[in-house]
């Protein structure tokens, strides 16, 4: 049950933009799009490990690199102790029988032109599996196992309802008799109905075959109801990796906290539950944020040494920031709106930059800080404007890149237990901060 | 509390080359003022038509065949009542029974939509200020002129498109209706409004976008808005924050909202009132407490006892066996139409119940509100496998195909 049978070390799947040969003979610089960026994790043996994650952080694309459909930009797979990047001829041959996987869309995930027998033997038909007339008595029973009836052999996928087409594609996974098999969003196609009976039938065959899954979702209840453990991920990296109870019942990464917290619970009570909405939208993966990939949402980001204040002021001055830095405040256009075409009054323009982007009280070393940026704002020197309010609020978290600590439930977050080398960087940054005399107000 | 709307018995057919489809059969319900509605159901339940036959936007071959819409609103029940005082009750008016530009004023000004996927309800070559400004445009024109309701199309045609040619400039927004667009989108809490409002839709990400589109449906104040499920396309983090807008917008606005959607936990955060819809339907409503502490219809039990709960995970799921009607007229039976999946079928089932009243106005459209299920009233499953039956292998466990699609012999 522990032997790991899959070990994913190190992964990066980069996908790279600007990079046709017009782009290479002109000099550009190609851009890299860090689908999966650094994930290691184990599957164990008769388990069901569950990903989750939102849209864009790359769940798929590390089922379909794991799965060895596209290859890796580095790391390394092993499978049942084979490297599966360097197997070859017979034994990825071999791989490919023992690893199968199983696809989100029901409809364009099977060959319409196909019937649903022709779709099931496919597998068997490739890897020159027993004869015609054996291969089609497995596909009648393969699909009274998923549910179907063996007289619905010869029907097209479009004569199936979409449960149905996932049990078909279920079938098809599982017609080469695999012990892995990835799900890459099973359910998220159907309705709450058939959703809860195409649940049912993956734990029954797991139970009857004694296989492993590794179950992508971004349904936070159906991985619980279905996963022995769980790995979350935010941005292409795993923040915190556990066995399901610990990971729902006291996750400790902020971002698994806020997903949590986020799904909305059909009770009556859900109304008066209070929902700390994290801001903002999951940064692009062509340009992931320094250090933690989750400090632009984070609603515990740390303060440098020597600041203490309170954590929404702290937010909104770092959000400010991350306005300022990225170019979003177009400087013309707010002198416009003052009214002032001659710029002339830099105090109005202070005011009411200053009252549009805070609702927080600010103490008043900040409010002078904050100002300051923004008169150097007002003069068109954006430059200065970030740099003021980079020097007294830069965070550990975006200076040190959090990791996975070794054990049972590690998680990506400065704010917990970290590997040693993260903790020296961080000690380290931490005592250069201080020496440099920020934290300090800057006058 | 007040009624805004009140839903007589409508019908909204579809007359396709497979035959007439269903979609929505005698629905009732009631909007409050200031509260909001969820609908729930299944895809294929009805529920998205229901919201567009409410604001009259069923387009062809669908058409609302029978029903009444009672819309409160006093001025306009004056305006309406000397010319047609048969859609006139009190203080409601029956939009169905109003004129076509009649209807077409209210559109936007009184009742307001949003959909599902921003990224194709947007123009993607045109900026999202300016979509929005439009939209306040057409409301701003529309009262400097109340009488006419052309004004609201002018300048979509031929003259403009050319015009447009050689005068790109030509905007047919005002200023004044661009400074009310970079307003909503502060409301709907977009940072930077006057400087996003110049972006076009794709860079916009689909959490900013669905606020930009709550945004253009507020351009003109609307006492309704139907949101269609307006946070299917987002991820759960997002979905939070638009559920807390919209709460909060319907509070500060005092708008009405019906919110349809497929996801229990959606309603249970934000929806006073519910209706659940199965088959084109409305099987069960009520309080938010009724149906979900108390349902009554097996349909509404099994939806919620399909959903897996992540507080309190349970060993097993209990699905509703088999699948959704597929709604074709001829194939629709003259019985409940949920008994083939239902786990308490009976005798009694087999003539089409009427709406019960459960408590109040929790109401059922199941002979169970009335009595309770006895073992000797059972029905055969063969005596349910009607037309809805697919054939082969029995209804028990989602293996009938979709009728009309499939015969089997």
């Amino acid at each position: 049950m522990t032997d790991p049978l899959v070990r994913v070390d190190g992964l990066e799947k980069y996908y790279y933009e600007n990079d046709t040969l017009l782009d290479r003979l002109t000099g550009a610089e190609p851009e890299a799009v860090r689908a999966v960026d650094g994930v290691s994790f184990e599957v164990r043996e008769g388990e069901t490990l569950g990903v989750v994650g939102e849209s864009g952080c790359g769940k798929s694309t590390l089922a379909e690199t794991l799965m060895r459909l596209r290859e890796p930009t580095g790391g390394s797979v092993t499978f049942d102790g084979d490297p599966v990047y360097d197997l070859s001829g017979d034994d990825l041959d071999a791989f490919r029988r023992r690893a199968q996987v199983m696809f989100q869309d029901p409809f364009s995930s099977l060959d319409p032109r196909m019937t649903a027998g022709e779709i099931i033997t496919e597998p068997l038909a490739i890897h020159d599996v027993g004869t015609v007339a054996e291969r089609r008595e497995r596909a009648e029973t393969l699909l009274e196992e998923v549910g179907l009836s063996a007289d619905q052999i010869d029907r097209y996928p479009h004569e199936f309802s979409g449960g149905q087409r996932q049990r078909i594609g279920f079938a098809r996974a599982l017609a080469i008799d695999p012990e892995f098999i990835v799900l890459d969003e099973p359910v998220s196609a159907l309705d709450v109905s058939v959703q809860a009976q195409v649940l049912n039938l993956l734990a029954d065959m797991q139970a009857e075959r004694d296989l492993t899954y590794l179950f992508i979702a971004h349904d936070l209840s159906v991985v619980r109801h279905i996963s022995d453990r769980v790995a979350v991920m935010y941005l292409g990296e795993v923040v915190e990796i556990g066995p399901t109870e610990e990971i729902f019942e006291s996750p400790q990464h902020p971002y698994t906290k806020a997903l949590l917290e986020s799904v909305p619970r059909a009770d009556t009570d859900e109304r008066d539950r209070v929902v700390e909405t994290i801001r903002g939208d999951v940064p692009s993966p062509r340009n992931p944020p320094s250090g933690c990939s989750f400090r632009t949402r984070c609603p515990e980001l740390i303060q440098p040494p020597g600041l203490d204040v309170p954590q929404a002021t702290f937010r909104e001055i770092s959000d400010f920031r991350t306005r300022i830095e990225n170019g979003d405040i177009d400087v013309d256009l707010r002198w416009e709106q003052v009214g002032d075409a001659n710029r002339e009054d830099r105090a109005a323009f202070v005011d009411s930059l200053r009252e549009e982007a805070f609702d927080e009280p600010l103490p008043d070393a900040d409010e002078e800080t904050v100002r300051e940026a923004i008169r150097a704002l007002a003069d068109g020197d954006r430059e200065t404007a970030a740099a003021t309010l980079r020097e007294r609020y830069r965070s550990p978290c975006e200076a040190v890149e959090p990791a996975l600590p070794a054990g049972d439930h590690p998680d990506a977050c400065l704010l917990n237990e970290q590997p040693d080398d993260v903790e020296a960087a961080r000690e380290e940054w931490e005592a250069e901060h201080d020496a440099s005399g920020v934290g300090t107000p800057s006058q | 509390m007040t009624d805004l709307l009140r839903v007589r018995d409508l019908s909204t057919r579809f007359f396709t080359e497979e035959g007439q489809i269903n979609a929505v059969e005698g629905v009732s319900f009631t909007v409050e003022a200031g509260s909001v509605l969820g609908v729930v159901g299944e895809s294929g339940s009805g529920k998205s038509v229901t919201g567009l036959s409410l604001i009259d936007l069923v387009e062809s071959p669908g058409e609302i065949t029978s029903g009444e819409i009672w819309y409160n609103n006093a001025d306009l029940a004056e305006r309406v009542e000397s010319d047609r005082p048969e859609a006139v009750d009190g203080d409601f008016v029956d939009l169905r029974r109003l004129s076509e530009a009649e209807r077409r004023s209210l559109r936007g000004s009184a009742f307001s939509m949003i959909f599902q996927d921003p990224m194709s309800s947007f123009n993607p070559s045109i900026t999202v200020g300016e979509q929005i400004a439009e939209a306040a445009e057409v409301q701003r024109r529309a009262s400097a002129n109340p009488r006419s309701t052309r004004s609201r199309t002018q300048g979509y045609g031929l003259g403009r498109m050319l015009l447009d040619g050689v005068l790109p400039d030509r905007s047919y927004t005002s200023e004044e209706s661009w400074d009310r667009a970079v307003e909503l989108l502060e409301r709907v809490g977009i940072p930077d409004p006057a400087e996003r409002a110049e972006e076009y839709p794709h860079q916009f990400s689909g959490g900013m976008l669905q606020r930009a589109m709550i945004a253009q449906a507020l351009a003109g104040d609307p006492d309704l808005l139907v949101a269609d499920e307006p946070t299917t396309a987002l991820d759960v983090t997002i979905q939070a924050q638009i559920l807390d807008l919209l709460a909060d917008l319907q509070e500060t606005m005092e708008m009405s909202v019906v919110l349809i959607t497929h996801n229990l936990g959606v309603i249970a955060r934000v929806a006073d009132r519910v209706s659940v819809m199965y088959a084109g339907e409305v099987v069960e409503r009520g309080t938010l407490d009724d149906v979900f502490d108390d349902p009554v219809h097996p349909y509404t039990k099994g939806l919620l006892g399909s959903v897996p709960d992540i507080d309190r995970p349970g060993e097993r799921l209990e699905p509703i066996a088999g699948n959704v009607p597929d709604l074709v007229d001829a194939n629709m039976p003259d019985r409940c139409y949920f008994a083939d999946r239902c786990p308490k079928a009976m005798t009694d089932c087999l003539t089409r119940p009427p709406e019960y009243e459960v408590s109040g106005n929790h109401r059922a459209r199941c002979v169970l509100a009335e009595r309770e299920y006895s073992e000797a009233d059972a029905v055969s499953d063969a005596r349910l496998s009607g037309p809805t039956d697919g054939g082969a292998g029995a209804a028990s466990d989602g293996s009938s195909a979709p009728d009309g699609e499939v015969s089997d012999d």
